[in-house]
């Protein structure tokens, strides 16, 4: 008997209970998944790096009298363990060309290597270590071969200072060390034959060689010490930094989590929906089976095994999905890592347990109504129950103008606040993670961050090879050097002058301490334009700025002093202003103008850039972007927002993410929509026939139903709007921290967050309404005699 | 006297698991102008049927249903949604109100939809407030539908179904959920609209309640088994009790 109502209860309200095994596979499916990313990823750095044998300390050093500088440091310094060394050529993305001759995207400094002597682990598609290389062929890292639109057996055209060789692609290779988006440096890995005519020529031996060593040590700070001694250092970082750089693909990952807890919450919100539904429409069932003298523990058990057989289908049909989902997921991440999946189904297993576990506690205390309610409560209040409470707060005989459905609509909205509450935080929950994702995707491609990476500049031309040129020479040199760009500029019409923004190495003692730090200096760049957070910027030449993250690290503050060994001279310099920068993951402190730096100590240059005397507007910004991109051999010329997306890397990972979300948030306010309409429907049968009986037409009714969606939904977006600015302060500010920069001035879109947005909710909203309101058709006024 | 409802040859049959159940079995009557008519009879004899037939509100099988001249069975639902709206009331055995919506809005809201006068809405409030005045139930028009009694709901329902000055006013068992008093009182307000012109049909199990109608029509298997005109000149209790005899005769 106990089975046949089960089977009756399952088979009577079907549209529901399938709605509610749907929100339960997609929380099981989302728990899964996301449970299973997160863990991989976190536990997946590690394992990636030491596959790859990173080891504890990374060391790079480029430019002129790189190569061989850090052997002597190697062999004396006693905290070093082991360490493996490469001799690697940079290059810049001229250097590259496709086979037929066509130019070739790369971000940053590229890097040939010697793959059969490289000391370090790439791994291929499989996972397995490619070392076997025929003359001729090569392995490329990165998203290369995706941004280019190339595959396995196509010719890269590799050429540098007049030596070229053409390469046919073997595959991808995957580099933990440099294969990270905020890395992004391409290493072409090639034969030793190919490798030799590079390293063969003399001009590319000596300005373009570099080494990159994995050091394993027992005490990292000493070695961190004893590489302040080595010159043409370009990064000198402990494993923890080369892991943070995989911050954006853990960005993705906990993206997932959080789209994962915020289905959770909404199956949950959805299920006590439909639970107290359930016991409402089955109150005079309960109050008969009470009546007769079935115990409370046998009725509540009744809808207890419901939802738990339901929350056992729906979390094994979500395990199921988990697994590709899951592949999916990390398909962004695995694109560039090689993580470890010994525990990959487990983990998806739990979270489809959590999900039944969670599912059966809350149906529990749903059902505490049938423990309160006596059957004489249940029988007498039959489907409404009783109520003693106003109810109407609005009246139709003082709205003069209000028609019938927009009043009732208004009215129950008013009335019963509680029965809207589920769907309000459904849709602002959704909502405000997708405007949260496009106020950080949109903050990511702004002018907003340009800061960060330096100083504001009309267009950035990024050119390696014109970089390489500059690096090292002498002030005079890079005098000449810009003032014939300028000059050239000024010819083809264009009033205005280049700058470059570059970052030196030096030693620096702070309380006796000597440090390896790494210095930004603009040359001819709008200093005036930086951003201090704290404090005044430098003044004169023995004042420097440092960021918090250095500031912590070196346990500084301002008001102190350290004594920088500029090569000519060693200067103690006063920290006058904290700054934020994303350049070495915020580890560095800026020069003022006339700091006496050295170009013999520079390490690095971020790409040029280009300040108009006028003021351009966008439109001709992009027409002056093509002129430049002419007339100048250079790889890329990009507007300030497009500079900032290009140095940030994740942006289509992040609008990819974006859009799934907003997918399936639109999946799930269609999902609500219905089932919260069919409840209403079958919850307001009396009603919605005497309304026909009295003559009130079905369009008035649909209107009636489809407007408190529409006026839910309108106060759900306008609260989502208006916390997601807050919130995304909230949740999106430290993990930009974790990267440099803590303080972000968001790119909020007013259009987008309060209008395009908020109006595809409303309108997915209206429109599923409106056709499950067409369900009412089908009562007829007659109903009102077989209303129970 | 004008005929204002003409039914001729309804049939109203169900199909339940491909079984045909017909429940009216070509019935033919009609409703003078000013009447009051009951409709009496077993249980399941189709009486509820027959009233939800004729009034638009359930779709008849075959036959014609005339209302003031008009053929409302050939009528489309919306064209139906009119005629209820205008020409028809309906008052139902539950007292079915809408739950969000104060007794007063409750009988408004016909008012509101209804577009046969010019009136303002403020006019529409007065006539309302006048005819809850008349029903005795002017003191509960704030109030929530579940702060009131059932006679008095009942009142509010009659006071809704005829808030738009219907040719004709349907009732399903109107006294069929009410203690003895309350029945009398909702009894007497029908009679009066029905005094004062307004025709009615009225299902009842009552024979109290269906003696002070002007016609009594007995339904059983689908069929009007008889007719019993009330004769002229009898009490109350006379007229009940003749009716009962009737009733008697028919297997009641």
């Amino acid at each position: 008997m106990f089975f046949h109502i089960l089977k009756k209860e399952l088979k009577k309200k079907k549209a529901m209970n399938l709605i509610v095994l749907l929100f339960i596979t997609l929380a099981a499916m989302f728990v899964g998944s996301g449970l299973n990313n997160v863990i991989t990823v976190m536990n997946g750095t590690d394992y990636y790096l030491d596959k790859a044998g990173v080891g504890d300390f990374v060391i790079i050093t480029m430019g002129r009298n790189s190569v061989g500088d850090l052997d002597e440091m190697l062999e004396s310094e006693p905290a070093i363990d082991a360490y493996r060394l490469d001799t690697v050529i940079f290059g810049s993305r001229d250097t590259l060309k496709k086979g037929d001759g066509s130019r070739i995207e790369t971000k940053n400094v590229l890097i040939m290597q010697d793959l059969p002597e490289s000391t370090f682990n790439f791994f291929d598609s499989n996972n397995e270590t490619p070392k076997a290389l025929e003359p001729g062929h090569c392995y490329v890292t990165g998203s290369f071969l995706k941004t280019n639109d190339m595959k396995v057996g196509d010719v890269l055209e590799v050429g540098q200072e007049g030596v070229t060789v053409r390469l046919i692609i073997d595959g991808k290779a995957k580099d933990a060390l440099l294969g990270s988006n905020f890395m992004g440096n391409t290493r072409i890995l090639m034969h030793s034959d190919d490798y030799k005519v590079f390293r063969n020529n003399e001009t590319i031996a000596r300005d373009y060689s570099g080494q990159i060593c994995c050091i394993d040590t027992h005490d990292i700070s000493a070695v961190q010490e004893a590489a302040t001694k080595c010159r043409s250092i370009n990064f000198a970082q402990p494993r923890g930094t080369v892991s943070m750089c995989y911050v954006m693909d853990m960005i993705v990952a906990f993206i997932v989590l959080i789209l994962s807890v915020c289905l959770i919450i909404l199956s949950f919100v959805v299920l006590k929906v439909s639970l107290s539904f359930t016991i409402t429409r089955e109150y005079r069932e309960i109050g008969v089976m009470k009546a007769i003298g079935i115990k409370n523990r046998k009725i509540r058990s009744l809808y207890l095994t419901k939802y738990l057989a339901m929350a056992v289908v729906g979390s094994i049909i979500g395990f199921v999905l988990s697994i590709p989902l899951s592949k999916l997921l990390l398909s962004s991440v695995t694109e560039n890592m090689f993580l470890g999946t010994s525990l990959g189904f487990g983990i998806n297993a739990i979270g489809a347990v959590l999900v039944v576990i969670t599912i059966v506690a809350l149906s529990y205390f749903a059902t505490r109504i049938v423990k309160k309610a006596t059957p004489v409560d249940a029988i007498r209040t039959g489907s409404s129950g009783e109520r003693y409470s106003k109810k109407s707060k609005l009246h139709l005989s003082r709205a003069k103008r209000t028609g019938t459905s927009r009043f009732l609509a208004i009215n129950d909205t008013i009335s019963s606040p509680k029965r809207y509450i589920s769907i309000v935080i459904a849709f602002t929950l959704c909502m405000l993670f997708v405007l949260m994702l496009v106020n950080t995707t949109n903050t990511m491609q702004s002018e907003n961050l340009i800061t960060a990476f330096g100083t504001r500049a009309d267009l950035f031309v990024d050119s390696v090879s014109e970089s390489m040129k500059i690096m090292g020479n002498s002030t005079d040199y890079m005098n000449k050097y810009f003032d014939e760009k300028d000059a050239k500029l000024k010819d083809l019409g264009l009033p205005g002058h280049f700058s470059q923004e570059w970052q030196y190495t030096y030693n620096a003692e702070i309380n006796g301490k000597t440090h390896r730090i790494i210095a930004e200096h603009g040359f001819r760049t709008n200093f005036d334009e930086l951003v201090f957070t704290e404090g005044t910027a430098p003044q004169s030449r023995n004042e420097v700025a440092v960021t918090s993250i250095i500031a912590k690290k070196l346990n500084v503050k301002i008001g102190d002093t350290m004594i920088i060994d500029f090569g000519t001279e060693k200067l103690p310099c006063v920290i006058t202003a904290y700054y934020q920068s994303f350049n070495q993951l915020g580890e560095v402190i800026r020069f003022h103008p006339d700091a006496p730096v050295d170009p013999s100590h520079m390490t690095a240059t971020m790409a040029f850039q280009i300040h108009f005397d006028d003021q351009p507007t966008e439109r001709q910004l992009e027409e002056r972007k093509a002129i430049i991109e002419k007339n100048f051999i250079h790889d890329k010329v990009e507007t300030c927002a497009e500079y900032v997306a290009s140095c940030i890397g994740v942006v289509p990972t992040m609008l990819a993410v974006q859009w799934l979300l907003l997918g399936i948030t639109i999946l799930v306010v269609i999902l609500v929509t219905i089932l919260m309409e069919v409840s209403f429907v079958a919850d307001e049968k009396s009603q919605i026939a005497l309304l026909k009986a009295i003559g009130i037409k079905n369009g008035r009714i649909y209107l009636w139903h489809v407007l408190r969606f529409v006026i839910v939904s309108i106060f759900a977006m306008i609260l989502a709007a208006a916390l997601s600015i807050p919130m995304t302060h909230l949740c999106i500010s430290p993990i930009f921290g974790m990267m440099g920069v803590s303080k972000v001035n968001y790119a909020i879109k007013p259009l987008q967050i309060f209008l395009i947005y908020p109006a595809v909710i409303i309108i997915t909203t209206l429109i599923t309404a409106f056709l499950i309101s067409l369900s009412s058709r089908t009562i007829k006024s007659s109903d009102t005699a077989n209303i129970e | 006297m004008k005929k204002l409802m003409e039914v001729k040859d309804l049939c109203k049959t169900y199909v339940i698991e491909k079984r045909q159940n017909n429940v009216l079995k070509n019935i033919s009557f009609d409703i003078e102008e000013g009447e009051m008519v009951g409709i009496m009879g077993p249980s399941g004899s189709g009486k509820s049927t027959l009233l939800y037939s004729v009034s638009g509100m359930d779709k008849a099988t075959s036959g014609q249903i005339k209302l003031d001249g008009k053929d409302i069975s050939k009528l489309s639902e919306k064209d139906l949604s009119s005629v209820r709206l205008n020409d028809m009331g309906f008052i139902f055995q539950q007292m079915f109100m809408m739950k969000n919506l104060t007794i007063m809005d409750n009988i408004l809201l016909p008012a509101v939809e209804c577009d046969k006068s010019s009136e303002t809405r403020k006019e529409k409030v007065a006539r309302c407030e006048e005819l809850m005045r008349k029903l005795g139930i002017i003191e509960i028009a704030g109030n929530d539908i579940n702060e009131v009694s059932g006679g008095q709901l009942q009142r509010a329902c009659i006071a809704r179904s005829m808030v738009n000055n219907p040719k004709i006013l349907f009732a399903d068992e109107p006294t069929g959920a009410l203690n003895r008093q309350s029945s009398a009182e909702v009894m007497d307000e029908i009679c009066k609209l029905n005094k004062e012109g307004t025709t009615v049909l009225m299902v009842t199990h009552d024979a109290k309640v269906a003696s002070r109608c002007s016609r009594v029509l007995y339904i059983a298997d689908g069929n009007i088994r008889s007719e019993y005109k009330m004769p002229q000149g009898l009490s109350d209790r006379d007229h009940e009790r003749a009716l009962n005899n009737w009733l008697l005769d028919m297997g009641w």
